[in-house]
């Protein structure tokens, strides 16, 4: 019972963690390329809910600080640190998509297991 | 000197501002464009060397980025082991850029040569900075540029199974960063902190109430690690990449990047997590494990390749599987040996790849087979693969001995016998694949079947270097030891 | 001579033809005459140096010098004592004949720009191995010695030779490996491996019988020891015949030079006989004198039946080995040398045949006595002191080995040294008789008629620079057989006193 109501109380984490399992088994098992970078970008921003959520403080305000004798800031680190994270995943996805341009100038395909075939037949 | 407080940033600033100089040079003087990289590949290396002669004389150093002093700000620390991973990693990569200014014109076509110049840079400068951050955030996002800039130097070339071995690279990579990133906010949810320091300080305490969190964590960091060093059986990708890439690339590949994030794990493992958890969980004993395995199997597999460079990217993993070990035993002497055996693999395995590549470049052969009679009509790079297998198996006087001699004192030490002999059989093994390509390419009856090109000069002398360099790796060992003896005597 | 010289003389002789082996291979671009002449100086100036040693030595001299360190604890250092002066002596000098035979014999072969400079570079590790202070520089030397004696086994380059330099190499790297293991195991049991501490290991332990097991399979392979043997029958008879001659009658030795180190450097020999590791050796040896007397009967070819034959006499050596007392270690030793003259003698002798007339066939060698009269009668009084024949060195040493196994009362060995006495005899006979009594295969036929007249045989011997290297040689069994006072002799019995009184510590 106890662990159902951490469970509830922590709902965030969960679907953090759902959204990675998500985006790390459809990057591992799906042949196309173009399904395997946006499990890839599911499975970021799965990590970047994470980080967000844990820096947010119930009731808090935003770290701005004007003078006026607020105490509660809600955490500004994971958030600045998430703005790096996500230009780094942007500029990620974007190789990746080129790359696959590329694979399928190649060999006319963005399937892994036709490439793997076409590979084998050479 | 106010410039010789700011040298663990300009270490990483040069090669990074040349980095983007590079290819605009290029358009206008090829030659200038190359001598600039190497020259600034140059100076970093005399930097790290001055710093590494500083902190060995004055201490640790810890240096603040853009003076925001941690746990907020990016802290950099210069110790010396650290520095002797930054040392090998500069050295190593001037002394393959040195190889790769004639053979690239080889390979790559010329209007992408001064690009290739800018994500050599870039991994440079990346890998510099992992040696050195003390933050695991930053950490995260040099392994990122890391890893985009070594998968390009792959890709660049643009055939076919090059963007698709880069392409699985770049996958596999980006799921290992994806449980890496996933491993940092564990930790950060049960201590709020990114720098290693406060990280272990909070986390001897964080563990007793938050253990669930700190063993994912962990387990997620040597998934991740893992998977970027090519621990078997996450290996996947590198046989494929590495084979393909164009030698330079492969030579930094296998030398270098898989290493770096060996070395990086092995930081996290020993200053992040505190030593209780360390001894409480069996985290060392996985990683010897799998490690043990990889010797093995690395070795197996390479033995049934038929192409050359597919064969060193294979005996790649077995080695990196050694590096590990030591890092797994979890024994001062163990640990020196994994170490040391960094800095010989990476100049062993790169020579290797510079012989295979100017072998290619001379003679377009890639296949083991028809490489009978080759050692009489390329005596200097035949000597010099023979120097790197030697190096590989063992043999007294190379830098191979050393490693494997600590690895296996530190394995008897904690009264571990059977990792001595999988130290031991690795030599076997390795012997049992790379003597026959020498034996034939030396004493086989018939000729060369091929037309053979002149190999220029620069490849030639980068080879000689590297001779050197096992050799001197064997017998003046010393200095080194010693250095990593003291550096790590204070994990235990 | 004070211990400076004798240090630097030292290394001079070991350093000395491993520098000149490049010099070699380079003369070889200048001139054949240039590269030989520099080969065989090489090898005069060694074996001069090397007996520059005797006064110190004859004085009871030990010197134990480190030279530099290669990481904490382990260095490179230099020993010079009573076992390492009497083996680096003998090797020099059966190089010294071996390198001029060699000018002459390999002057119908190819690729002697390789040959001289690994014949002179072998020599170098050799007294490297002999000269090493520490287990660790022994093994650099051993594994150096090994691996570039490799060339001169593949020399023929034929498909054979290539598949026996193969086993060779695998089974060197096997058995450097074993050494290494071994090795480790030392330094991690005692925090040293040199020679110069007096026994290492003193305490009985498991790990210690598991380092012994490996020296023994390090060595034991080098020494052809049974079941580790195997790679040397096809080995040493595909080199080129001085070559053969080296391989068996000195590299050999290194095998048995380093289990003497470590019975009695490493190991305190008191220790391997109150637990009976001794006997490990010792049944091995038995076997190997057996098996390989009975194997060599077997064999057709002449140079198989000389290097099965060898298997069988480094038996003897590590027999008497086993055997911790004054007579035997004397006879080991004793035989080392007597072996190393015997065999390189009949090795040498087998090569000028080969060279002359191209027959490796026993049977073919009928009558050859009658051509080659110098070369064969070598070959025989070689052959008769394998057999152990008085008053020939063979048989002094086997003499002395038996009173040894007596003294322990071990009339078993004295049995086995008897019977494979006999094996001896079975196998060496049946090539000499038929050179000398019978003739010819060819004139055979005019036997037939009734008028019985003696064909006339042309003489034909080998070049004399080849037949001065085997008469010295033969004449050497003859010479330390005759006179039990040689200083061959009295080496080996002040080298056994000096072992078994400690090692001089």
């Amino acid at each position: 019972m106890e662990m159902l109501s951490r469970l509830i109380h922590n709902y965030f984490y969960l679907a953090a963690i759902i959204l990675f399992v998500i985006g790390m088994h459809t990057m591992l098992t799906h042949s196309n390329m173009v399904k395997k970078v946006i499990a890839m970008n599911i499975m970021d921003t799965s990590v970047f809910l994470l980080f967000v959520a844990i820096g947010y403080v119930r009731g808090g305000k935003p770290p701005i600080i004007d003078g006026i004798g607020e105490t509660l800031y809600v955490n500004p680190l994971p958030g600045a640190l998430i703005l790096t994270g996500i230009v780094v995943a942007v500029s990620i996805s974007a190789y990746a998509l080129s790359l696959i341009i590329k694979i399928q100038r190649a060999y006319g395909t963005v399937d892994c297991d036709e490439i793997c075939q076409i590979r084998g037949d050479e | 000197m106010a410039l010789a407080e700011h040298l663990p940033a300009l270490i990483v600033i040069t090669p990074l501002s040349c980095a983007f100089m590079a290819p605009l040079l290029y358009r206008r003087h090829a030659l200038a464009s190359g001598y600039m990289v190497l020259l600034s590949l140059l100076i970093t290396l005399v930097m790290s060397a001055l710093l590494l002669l500083k902190v060995n004389r004055e201490g640790p150093l810890s240096y603040q980025m853009g003076n925001w002093s941690p746990p907020w700000g990016i802290e950099y620390l210069a110790d010396p082991l650290r520095l002797y991973m930054l040392v090998v990693v500069i050295a190593v990569s001037l002394w393959v850029f040195f190889y790769a200014l004639k053979d690239l014109e080889h390979e790559l076509r010329r209007e992408v040569i001064g690009w290739y110049y800018t994500l050599y840079l870039l991994l440079v400068a990346s890998m510099a900075a992992m040696t050195m951050t003390n933050d695991l955030f930053n950490l995260f996002v040099l392994m990122e540029i890391c890893a985009i800039s070594s998968c390009a130097i792959i890709t660049i070339k643009q055939d076919r199974e090059c963007l698709e071995a880069g392409f699985k690279y770049l996958i596999l990579s980006a799921m290992g960063t994806g449980c890496y990133l996933l491993g940092i906010a564990m930790l950060y949810m049960v201590t709020g902190h990114l720098n290693f320091e406060y990280l272990q300080n909070e986390l001897s305490t964080a563990v007793a109430i938050y253990p669930l969190n700190v063993f994912t964590a962990a387990a997620l960091f040597i998934v991740a690690f893992g998977t970027k060093a090519a621990l078997f059986p996450l290996h996947v990708w590198l046989p494929d990449a590495h084979a393909s890439a164009p030698s330079p690339s492969s030579a930094m590949l296998s030398g270098l990047v898989i290493k770096i994030y060996a070395f990086s794990l092995f930081l996290i493992l020993y200053q992040v997590f505190p030593r209780s958890l360390l001894d409480s969980l069996p985290l060392s004993e996985i990683v010897l494990w799998l490690a043990a395995l990889g010797v093995m199997f690395g070795s197996i597999y390479a033995m049934m390749q038929k192409d050359l460079k597919k064969m060193l990217a294979y005996s790649s993993i077995g080695q990196i599987a050694i590096i590990f070990m030591g890092i797994g035993l979890d024994q001062r002497l163990a640990l020196v040996g994994g170490l040391y055996h960094i800095a010989v693999h990476a100049v062993t395995k790169g020579m290797l790849f510079m012989a295979a590549g100017a072998i290619i470049y001379a003679t377009g052969v890639r296949k083991i087979s028809d490489l009978a009679g080759i050692g009489r009509a390329m005596p200097l790079v035949l000597a010099a693969f023979t120097i790197g297998s030697a190096s590989m198996i063992g043999i007294p006087g190379t830098g191979g001995l050393i490693s494997k001699w600590y690895l296996a004192l530190g394995a008897l030490e904690i009264g571990r016998s059977l990792f001595v002999l999988v130290v031991l059989s690795s030599s076997l093994l390795n012997a049992i694949y790379y003597l026959p390509i020498v034996i034939n390419a030396f004493m086989s009856e018939e000729d060369f079947a091929h037309k053979v090109n002149e190999v220029p000069k620069m490849l030639q002398l980068a080879l000689v270097i590297g001779m050197i360099f096992i050799v001197v790796a064997g017998v003046f060992p010393r200095p080194l030891i010693l250095l990593l003896g003291e550096a790590v005597a204070n994990f235990f | 001579m004070a211990e400076k010289t004798v240090v630097a003389i030292q290394i001079i002789i070991v350093l000395f033809p491993i520098i000149m082996a490049p010099v070699i291979m380079y003369s070889n671009r200048i001139s054949d005459k240039l590269r030989n002449g520099l080969s065989v100086l090489t090898a005069a100036f060694t074996f001069v140096l090397t007996m520059t040693l005797y006064p110190f030595i004859k004085n009871g001299g030990v010197v134990q010098h480190s030279l530099f360190e290669i990481i904490p604890n382990l260095e490179i250092s230099i020993r010079l004592d009573l076992l390492s002066f009497s083996l680096a002596s003998l090797a020099s000098f059966v190089w010294l004949l071996a390198t001029p035979y060699s000018l002459a014999y390999m002057s119908k072969e190819h690729a002697c720009g390789r040959y001289y400079p690994v014949l002179i570079f072998t020599l170098g590790s050799c007294q490297g191995i002999f000269f090493a202070g520490d287990l660790f520089s022994l093994f650099v030397f051993f594994e150096l010695m090994s691996i570039i004696a490799y060339i001169l086994v593949i020399h023929e380059q034929t498909e054979e030779a290539l598949k026996a330099g193969y086993k060779y190499l695998v089974m060197t790297i096997i058995g450097g490996l074993a050494l290494f293991f071994g090795m480790i195991i030392i330094f991690e049991l005692g925090g040293t491996v040199s020679l110069g501490v007096g026994p290492i290991i003193q305490e009985e332990s498991v790990l210690g019988l598991v380092a012994f097991i490996c020296f023994l399979i390090g060595f034991g392979m080098k020494a052809g020891m049974f079941p580790l043997h195997v790679w040397l029958p096809d080995a040493h008879p595909v080199a080129p015949s001085p070559a053969s001659a080296l391989l068996s009658g000195i590299m050999l030795k290194t095998g048995a030079y380093g289990l003497i180190r470590v019975v009695f450097f490493v190991y305190s020999f008191q220790l391997l006989h109150a637990f009976d590791w001794d006997d490990i050796l010792a049944v091995l040896a038995v076997i190997t004198i057996l098996l390989g007397s009975a194997v060599a009967l077997t064999q057709t070819d002449i140079k198989r039946r000389l290097a099965y034959s060898s298997i069988s006499q480094m038996g003897y050596v590590l027999l008497g080995l086993s055997i911790f007392n004054t007579n035997a270690i004397t006879g080991a030793i004793f035989h080392i040398f007597s072996h190393a003259f015997m065999k390189s003698a009949l090795f040498l002798a087998a090569g000028s045949i080969i060279w002359k007339t191209g027959k490796r066939n026993i049977a073919d060698l009928r009558g050859i006595g009658h051509q080659m009269p110098i070369t064969m009668g070598c070959f025989a009084l070689a052959a008769l002191s394998m057999i152990g024949i008085p008053p020939l060195s063979g048989f002094l040493s086997k003499w002395t080995l038996a009173l040894g196994a007596l003294d322990v009362g071990m009339p078993g060995f004295v049995l086995v040294l008897l019977i494979s006495s006999l094996l001896n005899a079975l196998y060496y006979l049946p090539i000499i008789i038929p050179a000398f009594f019978e003739l010819p295969g060819e004139l055979t036929i005019k036997h037939h008629g009734d008028v019985h007249h003696e064909p006339r045989i042309k003489i034909e011997e080998a070049a004399p620079l080849m037949l001065l290297a085997i008469v010295l040689l033969a004449s050497c069994t003859l010479f330390f057989g005759l006179t039990p006072n040689n200083i061959a002799y009295g080496l080996s019995r002040l080298t056994a006193a000096f072992l078994l009184g400690g090692g001089g510590l």
